[in-house]
């Protein structure tokens, strides 16, 4: 791994839309004329679950698999989530999470004291937790910011706005690429987003 | 859909998505294969790609080699796709395949699973490739994939053989950057355009006569393949540092490319059979040697066979997938790491963060679960109740066994079900009637035969076949069932119906039942069980995912009153949740949120009619 290559984990759960935010980040980079290399989910990801894509960039990569603490930037789409990936964290991360409200698991036996969701710490104490600890992670307001242009769904390109501003990948290169991976009727919207997430930070 | 957007020649392409674009590259004519992670998405790929080949689901891995065969004897290419364990399924035509050889060239793609991210086992068919006596390529990354299954025809062509392209999971799932020259060949321009059919009954009949010359002969093809693979330059020699060395192949390549750059690389791409002389060589000029591999000591076995005694898994593992981590790990183990640095400083920082994190519950545990409005969910919910024992198979149906349903049994291979529950039936060791539950696409791919024996047999159990209408767990593909395939659109004539085929079978106690009707389905399954025939069970809801996402428009919640006494939540629906954050009730109250379809099985199943539909 030489000094210039860039390591994006996102993280999150099936269904947030973490396989389309991989597609675009990746697509931008490849656009950028980089060596590139991703680990996608696919399977089991439809059936909920924990979720994570690995995006490598650079001169050349070998391993599509991020190596333990090498993750340049995270991006997690679920602030539980994030902490299940501190195994990805280093010093010089960039983490970025999304302030949603954490998903419960689809089911947590209520029999089984260690499994009850109802005695893990709400999602505002995950949250300072993770901000105590690491210095470098920024909780996006992505949803008021979706609601603010007047569409919850644009969430993950807020994410992948705010990202971009930790990549070598210039921005008409990101808008190019959102342009052409979003139904054509919502490119405006997308790029609208893309833009208000990348202003936020 | 990457073809829209992107020019042709310069890709970023999952290793799936370039086996497809090798095979139309190479002219394939006939790509079959039944669908299993991780290698669902090379046919439908190619379907998209129109080169002209004809590609199809068939109803199981051995009809699709058969058909790949057929092809092959017809003089055209076909390319056969399988996961690692539907080789097994396919495995008697392969191993006699590997004696009669090929007129066109023939290459049997196994997409392998190691580390089990969506399988049963964690096989390494390279096996096969010793097993049968056929030659093996093993791309790692999708330029590889796209070169070698290309160049794999060739030399199945040219070697009148079978032959493998064994690629994993984290190559198959991988996107890499492949650039793809040329164009596909037209009809006219594809190899072997010969299209006199002649018969050749000592090449194709394997009677024991002809098969003991064409045992020889595939012995005979062995040794000339050695030489291919020492003089074709598919597998080459990176000399670095000669103090070390790693010999390697596929994903473990890239992961050792990664972590030891400095080491000097023998990187075998054609692993099967190994080139001999290339690594006497190799370990000639270099001084330690270790050699790096996922699953088997196939490597290692083959070169102590040829008398050269390397170590491998004396550092690495033999089961489970491996990551750069791993690979560090060993080859610390193997002392080339010895007085260099490592990436450890940046490490322990990251460690001694994560030791900063004290939570006072461990994470909450996200297992796979069935769908919200999954039709198979009152089934199970229904099945736990009844306490029965349940000889289960694979799909998403598998989900079942999982909690809070915990209603199957047993899950071992592809159309176990109605075999075991046979088995099971007849030792009498449980007082209730046994059941075998499979899905549609399973039954149609190797339920037939064991309900056919189960009538056969006089059997006394209760079959349940879950017809949601497709292929669900792998990405909802077409089978028999649904009468549309890659290549054509549904007919009448296309569309085999299940219950025909039980009504033919001679067995007459059949229901059908609607799922999202809970209290029907109970009833329906207790009748069944409560009967001393043999008789079977099918739903008849299509899945909610494939062919379209289904919300019925209706919502539900639970209303004020409710004791939260966990009924529903025992349904598993990923809807039904508790909040996150300490409430201070003993028995915190569920919501419904809106990822809810309206199927209504959490309706039915509330005893205390809390949950009401929203108006």
């Amino acid at each position: 791994m030489n000094d210039s290559t860039q390591n994006i984990l996102i993280c999150g759960i099936g269904g947030q839309g973490v396989v389309l935010a991989g597609r675009i980040i990746s697509l931008a980079a490849f656009e950028s004329g980089m060596d590139i290399k991703t680990s996608e989910v696919h399977g089991m990801s439809q059936r909920g679950g924990s979720v994570s894509t690995h995006i490598r960039f650079g001169k050349k990569i070998f391993s599509p698999l991020i190596p333990e603490n090498g993750a340049t930037a995270i991006l997690s789409f679920d602030i539980y989530e994030t902490l299940r990936y501190t195994g990805s964290f280093a010093n010089k991360n960039t983490i970025i999470v999304s302030s949603n409200d954490g998903k419960t698991p689809a089911w947590t036996s209520k029999t089984k004291n260690d499994t009850i969701v109802n005695n893990f710490a709400d999602i505002y104490s995950i949250a300072s937790l993770l901000k105590d600890n690491f210095k470098s992670l920024t909780l996006l307001e992505d949803k008021r910011i979706a609601e603010s242009i007047g569409n919850a769904k644009v969430s993950n390109i807020i994410l992948i706005g705010a990202l971009s501003v930790f990549t070598d990948i210039k921005e008409n290169i990101w808008l190019k690429t959102i342009e052409k991976n979003v139904p054509e009727k919502t490119a405006d919207l997308n790029i609208k987003a893309f833009l208000k997430g990348r202003a936020s930070l | 859909m990457l073809n829209k957007t992107l020019d042709f020649s310069k890709l970023l392409l999952t290793g799936n998505e370039a086996i497809a674009l090798g095979g139309a590259k190479a002219g394939v004519y006939t790509a079959v294969g039944y669908p299993g992670t991780p290698s669902s998405e090379i046919l439908p790929y190619l379907s998209k790609l129109n080169s002209g080949a004809i590609v199809n689901w068939s109803i199981n891995e051995k009809t699709a080699l058969e058909i790949a065969i057929g092809t092959s004897i017809g003089y055209k290419r076909a390319m056969f796709t399988t996961k690692h364990v539907g080789l097994n399924v396919a495995s008697d035509p392969l191993m006699t395949l590997a004696l009669t050889g090929v007129r066109g060239g023939l290459v049997v793609v196994t997409a392998d699973d190691p580390g089990m991210h969506s399988s049963q086992n964690e096989q390494d068919n390279r096996l096969y490739s010793k097993f049968a006596k056929i030659p093996m390529f093993e791309p790692s990354d999708s330029q590889e994939c796209l070169d070698f299954t290309s160049k794999a025809f060739d030399v199945s062509e040219d070697f009148d053989t079978p032959v493998i392209l064994r690629t994993v999971t984290r190559i198959s799932h991988s996107r890499s950057v492949a650039v793809f020259s040329g164009k596909f060949p037209s009809d006219t321009e594809r190899k072997n355009t010969e299209n006199t059919y002649k018969k050749d009954i000592e090449k194709f009949v394997m009677v024991p006569v002809y098969a003991r010359k064409r045992h020889k002969a595939a012995l005979e093809r062995l040794k000339r393949l050695i030489d291919f693979s020492n003089g074709s330059g598919l597998n080459s020699v990176e000399y670095n540092d000669k103090e070390f060395g790693i010999i390697t192949s596929g994903i473990s390549y890239q992961y050792a490319k990664e972590i030891a750059p400095f080491a000097s690389f023998l990187k075998l791409s054609f692993s099967y059979p190994l080139p001999d002389l290339l690594i006497k060589d190799f370990v000639k000029n270099v001084k330690n040697i270790v050699i790096i591999e996922e699953l088997e000591p196939f490597i290692q076995n083959e070169t102590a066979s040829l008398g050269i005694e390397l170590k491998g898994k004396e550092y690495f593992p033999q089961d489970g997938e491996f990551n750069p981590d791993i690979v560090l790990s060993g080859l610390k183990k193997a002392g080339f790491f010895k007085g260099k640095k490592t990436a450890d400083k940046e490490k322990n920082a990251g460690k001694d963060m994560r030791t900063n994190i004290s939570l006072s519950n461990p994470l909450p545990p996200r297992f796979p679960a069935l769908c919200s409005g999954c039709p198979h969910t009152s089934v199970f919910y229904a099945l736990k109740k009844l306490k029965v024992p349940v000889m289960g198979d694979i799909g998403c149906y598998t989900l079942g066994a999982l909690p809070p349903l915990n209603a199957m049994d047993s899950c071992i291979s592809m159309g176990l079900a109605f075999g075991a529950a046979q088995g099971l039936s007849i030792t009498k060791s449980s007082h209730k009637k046994t059941v075998g539950i499979m899905g549609d696409s399973t039954f149609f791919h190797s339920g037939i035969t064991s309900l056919i024996d189960a009538k056969y047999n006089n059997a006394k159990f209760t079959a349940v076949i879950l017809d949601n209408s497709t292929t669900a767990m792998t990405g909802g593909q077409d089978h028999p069932g649904t009468g549309k395939n890659l290549s054509f659109n549904q007919s009448v004539s296309t569309k085999i119906d299940i219950k025909k085929i039980i009504e033919g079978i001679g067995i007459d106690e059949i229901y059908a039942i609607d799922p999202y009707d809970y209290n029907e389905t109970f009833k329906t399954l207790k009748k069944a069980l409560d009967s001393n025939n043999l008789n079977v069970v099918i739903t008849g809801r299509p899945c909610v995912l494939y062919p379209k996402k289904i919300d019925t428009g209706k919502k539900f919640k639970i209303s004020d009153g409710c004791t939260g006494c966990d009924l529903c939540m025992q349904t598993g629906c990923p809807s039904i949740r508790l909040p996150y954050g300490k409430t201070g009730a003993a028995n915190p109250v569920p919501f419904i949120d809106s990822s809810c379809i309206g199927c209504s099985i959490c309706r039915d199943i509330c005893v205390f009619n809390f949950i009401e539909e929203i108006p």
